[in-house]
């Protein structure tokens, strides 16, 4: 008898833990738009890690740790869609030594992807390694 | 730098053995009052003990000289075509230091007695172990985040 509720739980559990793992791989990469308008940030607001200006269409802010493994991947794909359209600018911030930034972007993993308006609003936020079907389609909504 | 499949493979073993320990804990959980000799003897406290072990092995001398890594390298890697890019070593290795942590709390839980202690402990490391292997998900890479947020300074040198 024993040795059938211990069969069943872990049925259960490989289960549970497949449905979590579809949930979050469906997640990961996925554009969420901003419920409401924020205050436009200044290429300041990123800790001094901006040396340049923002883009006058569009800038893609990622967010990286050292030891990410999705992250070269992101980077890949965000500095290539920068690189093919006029007036889109990327940005990758490294905060692995940075509380300061993790905290006041909130960010729970990394890459986490910004995507910014010409005015520098946050229109997008993506977690996990983007798709670029799904940047693509955000940058064509309003840069 | 590692292939990432490595760490991946390594999960993938470690969550079947952690599957097999749960298994053996629920059906021979031992009687209330039963002594610590015959709880340490449990068939599933001596699996979760050898995993708690690797997992140390892992956290300490880096998960490429951890057994699964070594396996990978001698059995696996020649059979496959290279990896699409290397992974850093730092979160598979921080990712063993939390098994560890899980599994041996788990296992001190048992020898004080209290009752499913093994399995439950099995069960969460069993959930990280999986998602991992079996959809990439790093749960280091995560808990790293957290822990940074949690860090009362500002910013490292």
């Amino acid at each position: 008898m024993d040795w059938i509720i211990a069969s069943v739980v872990v049925v259960a559990l490989v289960g549970a833990t497949t449905a979590v793992g579809l949930l979050w791989r469906r997640r990961q990469g996925a554009a969420s738009p901003l419920k409401h308008e924020e205050a436009p940030l200044a290429t300041g607001d990123f800790g001094g890690t901006f040396d340049g200006a923002f883009g006058e269409r569009a800038t893609l802010v990622q967010f990286s740790t050292e030891f990410c493994s999705s992250c070269p991947g992101t980077r890949r794909v965000l500095s290539a869609l920068a690189a093919e359209r006029e007036g889109v600018a990327y940005l990758d911030v490294d905060v692995t030594h940075r509380a300061d930034l993790v905290r006041r972007f909130s960010l729970l993993q990394t890459p986490t992807t910004l995507v910014l308006d010409r005015r520098g609003v946050v229109r997008t936020r993506i977690g996990g390694a983007v798709r670029r079907s799904v940047v693509i389609d955000r940058l064509e909504e309003f840069a | 730098m590692i292939d990432p499949r490595s760490p991946r493979l390594g999960a993938g073993i470690t969550a079947a053995l952690l599957l097999i320990t749960i298994l053996l804990g629920i059906a021979l959980d031992p009687a209330p009052g039963s002594g610590l000799l015959d709880r340490v003897l449990q068939p599933a406290f001596l699996l979760l003990t050898a995993i708690s072990l690797l997992f140390l092995r892992g956290a300490t001398a880096g998960v490429a000289r951890h057994p699964y890594g070594l396996l990978f390298r001698a059995l696996v890697r020649p059979r496959l075509g290279p990896p699409k890019e290397l992974e850093d070593p730092r979160p598979p290795t921080f990712a063993q230091l939390v098994g560890f942590v899980v599994t041996a709390a788990g296992l001190v839980a048992a020898a004080l007695g209290i009752p499913y202690a093994v399995p439950v402990a099995a069960g969460a490391a069993f959930v990280a172990a999986f998602l991992n292997a079996v959809f990439g998900y790093c749960i280091g890479c995560q808990l790293y985040l957290l822990l940074v947020r949690l860090r009362p300074t500002g910013r490292a040198a």
